[in-house]
C-alpha cells in the first residue's frame, strides 16, 4: 500500500499526454503540436510529454467532431488508456460538433460516447488556452488519484 | 566560429524565450485577437441577421411578446466574426478574451446571454423594441425639429404616419393615454 502511494505521488509529476484525432481539420492538432514543440509555450514545464502509446497515457487530448468512419477506432484506442485518465476535448468540434454539427458523416459530440472532463473551445484554441486546459486536467487527475480534495 | 559565438552571446543576453504562463497568471494577448463574443444589449434589435449568418449555429434568438433573449454558446462559436461583420447595429463584438478552458459540468453555462425588454408604442400600444437613441439621431440628422423622445416611443407604422403628418404640416398625433 505504501509503495502504491509513493508511486502515485511521484507519477503526478509526469502526466503523459496522448493525442487522438477524431476527424479534425488538423487546425487543433497544429496548435497541440505548437503547445508542445515551440519553446515559447513548452508544455513540458508541467511535466507533460507526448507519448506514442495509449497504454502509457494519463491525459488524453481529443480533437475533431468524431466522424462515423473513425468512431470505432477512437473508442478502441480510448478504452486502451488505463484508468484513472483525464479526457480533454480540444476545440469546438469534439465539444459540440462546431461548424460540422449535424453533418451526415458526424457522430459527435464526443461526450455522447466518452466521459469528458475538460473542455477548451476555440477554432482552434490558442496554445495558452490549451496550456490552461492541461493545467485544469492535471488538477482533475490529482483528484481522481485521491491526492487532492 | 566567430558567428557561432555571436549567436551564443546574443541568446545569453536575451534570456529564455519561454512564456512563463501558466505558472504566472498573465500572458501577452494581441489587441485584435478574436475571443469570446460580447453583445451590447443597448443596440441589439433582435433582427436575427447574426444567427442567420452564423456558420456554427451558435446564436439563438428567442422572441416573446415583451422582449427577446439573444444567446451565444461559446462552445459552438468558431470565432469567425461573421456576426460582427453583418450586424447592422454593430451590437456584436469579439473581445480578446481567450480564457476558455472549463470543466465538463460548466459545458452549457459558458454562454453570452442578453435579454432586451420591449415597450408599448405610445400611440397604438403595440409592444416594440425602441430604436436606440444614437441610431435615431442618425436617421433624423436633417430634421432637427423632431422630438426624438416622442419618435422613439412609436411603433414603425405609427412612426410612418407621424412622418407623413409632419410632411403635411399637421400637428403630432395625440398620445393614447391622453385620448382615453
Ligand atoms: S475546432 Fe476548428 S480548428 Fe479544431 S478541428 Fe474543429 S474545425 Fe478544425
Ligand atoms: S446582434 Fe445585431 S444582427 Fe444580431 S439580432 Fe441583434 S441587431 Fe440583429
Ligand atoms: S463569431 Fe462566427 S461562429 Fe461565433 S457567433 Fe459569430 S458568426 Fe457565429
Amino acid at each position: 500500500m505504501a509503495f502504491d502511494d509513493l508511486l502515485k505521488k511521484n507519477s503526478v509529476r509526469s502526466p503523459w499526454l496522448f493525442r487522438i484525432n477524431a476527424g479534425s481539420c488538423n487546425g487543433c492538432d497544429v496548435e497541440l503540436a505548437t503547445t508542445a514543440l515551440i519553446p515559447r509555450y513548452d508544455v513540458e514545464r508541467l511535466g507533460c510529454r507526448y507519448c506514442g502509446s495509449p497504454r502509457h497515457a494519463d491525459i488524453v487530448l481529443i480533437t475533431g467532431p468524431l466522424t462515423t468512419r473513425i468512431r470505432d477506432q477512437v473508442l478502441r484506442v480510448w478504452n486502451e488508456i488505463p484508468e484513472p485518465k483525464v479526457t480533454v476535448a480540444v476545440g469546438i468540434c469534439p465539444i459540440s460538433g462546431g461548424v460540422f454539427r449535424e453533418g451526415y458523416s458526424i457522430d459527435g459530440p464526443i461526450d455522447k460516447y466518452i466521459p469528458v472532463d475538460v473542455n477548451v473551445p476555440g477554432c482552434p484554441p490558442r496554445p495558452q488556452a490549451i496550456l490552461e486546459a492541461v493545467a485544469l486536467g492535471l488538477k482533475i487527475w490529482k483528484q481522481k488519484l485521491g491526492l487532492e480534495a | 566560429m566567430a558567428g557561432f559565438l555571436k549567436v551564443l552571446f546574443r541568446n545569453l543576453l536575451q534570456g529564455p524565450s519561454t512564456d512563463p504562463f501558466p505558472l504566472v497568471p498573465e500572458t501577452f494577448t494581441p489587441d485584435r485577437l478574436r475571443g469570446k463574443v460580447v453583445i451590447n444589449q443597448d443596440l441589439c434589435m433582435g433582427c436575427g441577421i447574426c444567427s442567420y449568418v452564423c456558420v456554427a449555429g451558435a446564436i439563438n434568438i428567442e422572441k416573446r411578446e415583451d422582449g427577446h433573449t439573444i444567446t451565444v454558446w461559446h462552445n459552438s462559436c468558431c470565432r469567425c466574426a461573421a456576426c460582427r461583420q453583418y450586424c447592422p447595429m454593430h451590437a456584436i463584438s469579439l473581445e480578446p478574451n481567450w480564457h476558455s478552458a472549463h470543466a465538463e459540468a460548466d459545458k452549457y453555462k459558458v454562454i453570452e446571454q442578453k435579454t432586451i425588454a420591449y415597450e408599448p408604442c405610445s400611440v397604438c400600444g403595440k409592444m416594440i423594441r425602441p430604436v436606440p437613441e444614437a441610431t435615431l439621431k442618425k436617421l433624423y440628422v436633417h430634421n432637427d425639429d423632431v422630438d426624438l423622445n416622442h419618435v422613439r416611443s412609436l411603433c414603425p407604422s405609427c412612426r410612418q404616419l407621424e412622418d407623413a403628418r409632419r410632411s403635411a404640416g399637421l400637428p403630432p398625433a395625440a398620445e393614447k393615454k391622453a385620448v382615453e
